[in-house]
């Protein structure tokens, strides 16, 4: 237990210590000997040594400019408790799976098909652009969720959500009028092509 | 100790230089670390003889009464001729000899346990099951696992680990009795399903190479937990499938699994968890 405890406490001394400010190779606050360097010193070299404390590069490879550095360490209750598990939520879990399995399954004769055949049916030229537009749009909110947890920036995911939403609505917005009013995706890239 | 020193210099030579360089860095070293080792502050370095084999061993060090101090590499030379040829060897010799104060986790030193699971040469491994390379140009770096909150030097904060374990309830669920009221009793068939998951030591070292497990350890149960997960559901004889299947299907627990199979590769057990998971995928999928 003591194994526990004894580093999240002095973690929290520890961390004051490696703020972003320590790890990066700018002059800081908590080393005043750098910032304003002793006139005596300047004259005489002009390149300064920074004291091998600042030189140390950052310790973790990616941490130098870390976005979401990891908190110090909290268990949720007990050691001895097992963790929670989350409500079933198949529409979320399995279902959603299997939905995009699907897509990404179904994209593959899709994308062949029209350059295959060579038809240049506008249904199919719409079952393209649906796939992809949800495809992607799966994709996306599968990165959002992976980077941005909701239990560390609650805000910040919930305002990519909507732009992704927003993103989607537009693009599809933008390939129905494609479709409707100009040759359409298959044609685009097949002129693109021969180009 | 005699014994392993003569058979690891006959070996010495059939020996492949079989980890490859080290691919992601997790550290870099200063130039000037503070409290290194001189070479000849070691023992052996002190009266080489003709042939002897040093090799350094840069050793993560992190003392938890020093917060203020950052971690540091430390490095460590070794005559390989007098050393066993596992790197578990090396970290005991060098604990006994050189530096009591290095921390590490060990206990069955043939890779039973699973306790000295640590970072070696940029791979999640036991110590205990790797060979020292035997290229003595190269440093061999040693790291704890990971992503892991450190306890000390080399021995990583497991407590989430456990309890994500605990949470998939890994134990025989069974209401009805045992039909000759002795043992329940299994097929062949159903027996060979839990080949390549019951093996599991729990050693973390899938977790902890797992990306999506850095990320969201706190909601994603990670490679090894999954596999355990899947031993139960697997096994003929729970009586609780349903539950535990539902228990998981959510967009956290297993969906964070992107096939990455950084866990597959790193198995020192030479399990495939992501075989389990994608077992357990499938599952839900075909509920």
């Amino acid at each position: 237990m003591a194994s526990i405890v004894r580093p999240a406490v002095f973690r929290q001394s520890c961390l004051r210590l490696t703020t972003k400010k320590s790890f990066s190779t700018k002059p800081s606050s908590s080393f005043p000997a750098i910032k304003k360097p002793a006139s005596s010193t300047l004259s005489k070299n002009a390149k300064t040594v920074a004291p091998s404390s600042v030189r140390i590069a950052a310790f973790h490879a990616s941490g130098r400019k870390a976005i979401l550095p990891p908190l110090p360490q909290s268990i949720d209750g007990t050691a001895n408790e097992a963790a929670k598990i989350p409500p079933s939520n198949p529409a979320h879990g399995s279902y959603h799976w299997s939905f995009e399995r699907l897509l990404s399954v179904g994209l593959v004769p899709l994308t062949i098909a029209p350059f295959a055949a060579g038809s240049l049916n506008p249904m199919t030229d719409a079952l393209i652009c649906g796939t992809i537009l949800l495809h992607s749009h799966i994709g996306f909110d599968a990165l959002i969720t992976d980077y941005l947890p909701n239990r560390r920036v609650p805000k910040t995911k919930k305002t990519f959500d909507w732009g992704l939403r927003l993103a989607t609505v537009v693009v599809g917005v933008g390939l129905y009028e494609f479709e409707t009013n100009d040759v359409g995706l298959t044609e685009a890239i097949k002129r693109i092509w021969k180009a | 100790m005699a014994t392993l020193r003569t058979t690891s210099r006959l070996f010495t030579a059939a020996r492949p230089v079989f980890r490859a360089q080290q691919l992601r860095g997790l550290a870099t070293i200063a130039d000037t670390v503070t409290g290194a080792q001189p070479k000849d502050q070691t023992g052996t370095v002190n009266d080489p003889t003709k042939d002897a084999k040093i090799k350094t061993f840069q050793i993560y060090r992190w003392n938890p009464d020093e917060p203020a101090s950052k971690p540091r590499m430390q490095s460590y030379s070794l005559d390989l001729n007098k050393t066993g040829p596992m790197m578990l060897d090396a970290l005991i010799r060098i604990k006994n000899e050189v530096d009591p104060t290095l921390t590490f986790r060990r206990s069955c030193r043939e890779g039973i346990c699973g306790s000295c699971a640590m970072n070696i040469d940029g791979v999640n491994t036991l110590a205990c099951l790797c060979r020292i390379p035997t290229d003595t140009t190269k440093e061999s770096k040693i790291y704890p696992l990971p992503h892991t909150y450190v306890v000390k030097d080399i021995v990583p904060d497991l407590t989430q680990f456990y309890k994500q374990y605990k949470s998939i309830k890994p134990y025989l669920q069974k209401t009805t009795p045992a039909p000759d009221g002795k043992e329940y009793r299994q097929s062949k068939e159903d027996r060979k399903k839990l080949d390549g998951l019951y093996e599991c030591i729990l050693c973390a070292c899938c977790s902890t190479s797992c990306p999506s497990y850095w990320w969201n350890s706190e909601e994603y149960l990670g490679p090894a937990v999954l596999l355990q997960s899947y031993r139960w559901i697997a096994d003929s004889r729970d009586e609780k499938k349903e539950e535990r299947k539902a228990a998981l299907d959510n967009s956290m627990s297993v969906y964070r699994c992107h096939t990455i199979l950084n866990c597959s590769r790193t198995c020192p057990k030479g399990l495939n968890p992501g075989l389990a998971v994608a077992e357990i995928k499938k599952e839900l999928a075909l509920h």
